[in-house]
């Protein structure tokens, strides 16, 4: 992204509407690209001249930092579209808040009053605004005596005094809002955000105190990253993004298995994949189903096949994916078992764009093992006509660089155009380019790659592509053929992860030692528990010392 | 298993040579769910439009009259139709909300047949029947 540069002595562009966008702190990879598919479902391109972004105060600082300024046009006469709850935006009816509320990683938005490096910047930049006519406009809305208000400080990772809180409020009192102060739900809440350097779990790189309570001063005196004043949209800072992944939390569903997707990554690939209302979306793993219930919670219609009937149906009746959907009240979801590797066999005329989104979480080998129809025997030997109808055919492994070349395959077929697929990849962290080892098909562009570390070596990526060109029947066995750009060895570097993952762990240093003390610690709890066993069936009281219990012919004394 | 989905489910083995369509159902168990909900009119109504132009309209015709449903749909889609709303409506019904919950499916061809059950149809092939070479 390249944003605008700010103007010295305002860091606002005063004559535009201005919102500050704070994200969660986690998926640091997957912030923008999800706010950027789902702004681009409502038809707004970010970073143009529509939806810019601008730079942060202190830029130059080399960090992921959880914010981003985006600057929208606020026309004066004849359609004005002011971008707050009441009104409307440039594609749907839907205000620019609730937009931003559906994604999870956002946790607050923000109407930008003022922006600075420093709180007095930022005062005067409040001031600034307050005089300009959009400012103008919009606290005359806000000032009036029917609006209680509240001012929350929120200092990022740090704690200050509720002394210090006050100190700061009263720079901002020449505001002078004439309505009442109301802590518990006010009409409006307004915030002044104090940010500094984070590290990796969210709380202050420099803290103002060491963990004895004790104060740190080369770090009370260092300046902020940026302190931001402005008015929350929306229902504030647990908006309902992050309401969701609560609601439909794993702990809560009737049906899980060892693959289930978590909520929030569920939520954040069904933005990815721009899913709403009335889209057809389509799973070939759909396993558990848990991906296509977070669809489903958006208002698509689903369809899921799996090779394994025995995730399909479920432990019972009420434990299957049709109970996760009927828990919360939401409509079927189409099953079918099937073999994707196959999908040209089992759906007609598969060049049919039939759907708007496929996103799924396909078998790579690690928790559960790729299968597909076919036995390894290179002319197995036909069934019986008479013992057909109950064989259980065969299935042999898929492997990894198959599994993908069938699904991008298989998506430039089905999807519509512009539709997307979403999948998820595994990967090393090091050791891995986006241009040459991503699976590729000339029908599908990639549009992001979010990264997901798992522990320091390993990980996974979350891919998603659009449909750019029509499928070409004639070309399908060059599409398959340039899946793999650099052929075997990109295939490889999402294969075999499991032995990958032994042998890394075998290179570590003690391995054996470790794998001695994990033995011993097996055989003890095996002993005990024999132990244990054999004490309660036993009707005779035995002796502590291990002693061979034998079976004595009935009817002869003891 | 949905009429929509058996609009687009074939068998297309070298044997049926590419006319395994459209499988032939044999109901033994059908269930029809509730009739719509008002306040997901919008999103049935866009679902609707949005899957109209892939349907194979002389199939999905045969299927619901093979799933109880004989006059339920016209023998013609026309553009008057198409704009209609309730007519919509009355499409989303038979598509989504009439499944076949058991029954079998059959190649019109080979007389391949697929068993549905619990509304789940079986599509799985024996070994055989894997062509060799990737599709």
């Amino acid at each position: 992204f390249f944003p605008t540069k700010l103007t010295m002595d305002c860091c606002l562009p005063l004559n535009r509407y201005n919102l500050l966008v704070e994200f969660a702190v986690k998926h640091m990879d997957f912030q923008r690209s999800e706010l950027e598919s789902v702004l681009d479902l409502y038809g707004i391109t970010l970073n143009s001249p529509n939806c810019e972004i601008l730079q942060l105060p202190n830029a130059s600082i080399e960090r992921t930092r959880p914010f981003i300024i985006l600057s929208f046009p606020y026309k004066e006469k004849g359609e004005r579209y002011h971008l707050d709850e009441e009104a409307t935006t440039i594609k749907k009816q839907e205000s620019i808040a609730l937009i931003l509320s559906r994604c999870i990683l956002v946790r607050s938005v923000i109407e930008l009053w003022g922006v600075g490096s420093t709180l007095e910047n930022c005062v005067s930049c409040s001031k600034q605004w307050k005089e300009s006519s959009v400012g103008t406009e919009i606290f005359g809305k806000h000032s009036d005596v029917s609006k209680s208000w509240k001012l929350t400080i929120h200092t990022l990772g740090t704690t200050y005094t509720r002394q210090e809180q006050e100190e700061m409020r009263l720079n901002f009192k020449f505001f002078d809002f004439r309505g009442t102060v109301k802590m518990k739900e006010p009409s409006n809440e307004y915030i002044m955000i104090r940010e500094v350097e984070l590290n990796s779990l969210g709380s202050a790189l420099y803290p103002r105190q060491d963990c004895n309570k004790k104060a740190i001063p080369e770090n009370e005196a260092r300046p902020p990253l940026g302190v931001y004043f402005g008015r929350i949209l929306g229902q504030g800072r647990a908006t309902k993004g992050r309401g969701d992944v609560e609601r439909y939390s794993l702990k809560k569903r009737t049906y899980l298995g060892p693959t289930s997707m978590d909520a929030e990554l569920s939520f954040i690939m069904s933005n990815l994949g721009q899913v709403e209302k009335g889209k057809y979306v389509m799973d070939p793993f759909v396993g558990t189903g848990s991906i296509l219930l977070s669809c489903a919670i958006r208002g698509a219609y689903c369809i899921g096949t799996d090779i394994d009937i025995r995730v399909l149906r479920g432990r019972n009746e009420r434990e299957n994916i049709r109970s996760n959907f009927a828990q919360f009240g939401l409509p079927r979801p189409e099953i079918v078992r099937s073999d994707n590797a196959l999908y040209n066999r089992h759906y007609r005329r598969s060049t049919v764009p039939l759907y708007d989104c496929i996103i799924t979480d396909p078998p790579y080998g690690i928790r559960a093992g790729a299968r597909r129809s076919g036995s390894k025997l290179e002319n197995p030997k036909p069934v019986e006509e008479e013992w057909r109808h109950d064989h259980i055919a065969q299935t042999k492994p898929y492997a990894v660089a198959d599994v993908m070349a069938d699904l991008l395959d298989m998506a430039a077929r089905t999807l519509v155009m512009t539709g997307r697929l979403v999948y998820i990849i595994p990967s090393f962290s090091t050791d891995f380019s986006i241009e040459d080892d991503l699976p590729q098909h000339p029908c599908l562009e990639l549009t992001h790659c979010c990264y997901q570390p798992f522990t320091a070596e390993l990980g996974r990526r979350v891919v998603t592509m659009k449909k750019i060109n029509t499928y070409d029947e004639t070309r399908q066995k060059e599409y398959v053929a340039a899946v793999w750009k650099n052929g075997t060895e990109s295939a490889e570097k999402c294969a075999n992860i499991r032995e990958k993952i032994l042998e890394a762990a075998k290179k570590k240093p003690r391995y054996e030692e470790r794998l001695a003390i994990r033995k011993e610690k097996r055989k003890k709890t095996r002993d005990t528990k024999k132990l244990a066993k054999l004490k309660l069936n036993s009707e005779f009281s035995i002796e502590q010392t291990s002693c061979r219990v034998t079976s004595y012919p009935k009817g002869s004394l003891l | 298993m949905r009429l929509l989905t058996h609009n687009t489910l074939r068998n297309s083995s070298q044997k049926a040579k590419g006319e395994g369509f459209p499988l032939k159902i044999t109901a033994t168990e059908i269930r029809v769910e509730e009739a719509p909900v008002l306040t997901e009119d919008e999103q049935q109504l866009s679902f609707v439009k949005g899957i109209l132009g892939m349907l194979d309209w002389s199939a999905l015709v045969k299927a619901a009259s093979e799933m109880g449903l004989e006059n339920a749909l016209p023998p013609m889609l026309t553009e008057d139709l198409v704009k209609d709303e309730d007519f919509l409506r009355a499409l989303f019904h038979v598509l989504m909300n009439v499944h076949l919950v058991n029954g079998i499916l059959t190649c019109p061809v080979t007389g391949r047949e697929f068993p549905v059950m619990d509304g789940i149809p079986n599509m799985m092939l024996e070994e055989e029947e894997c062509e060799a070479v990737r599709i």
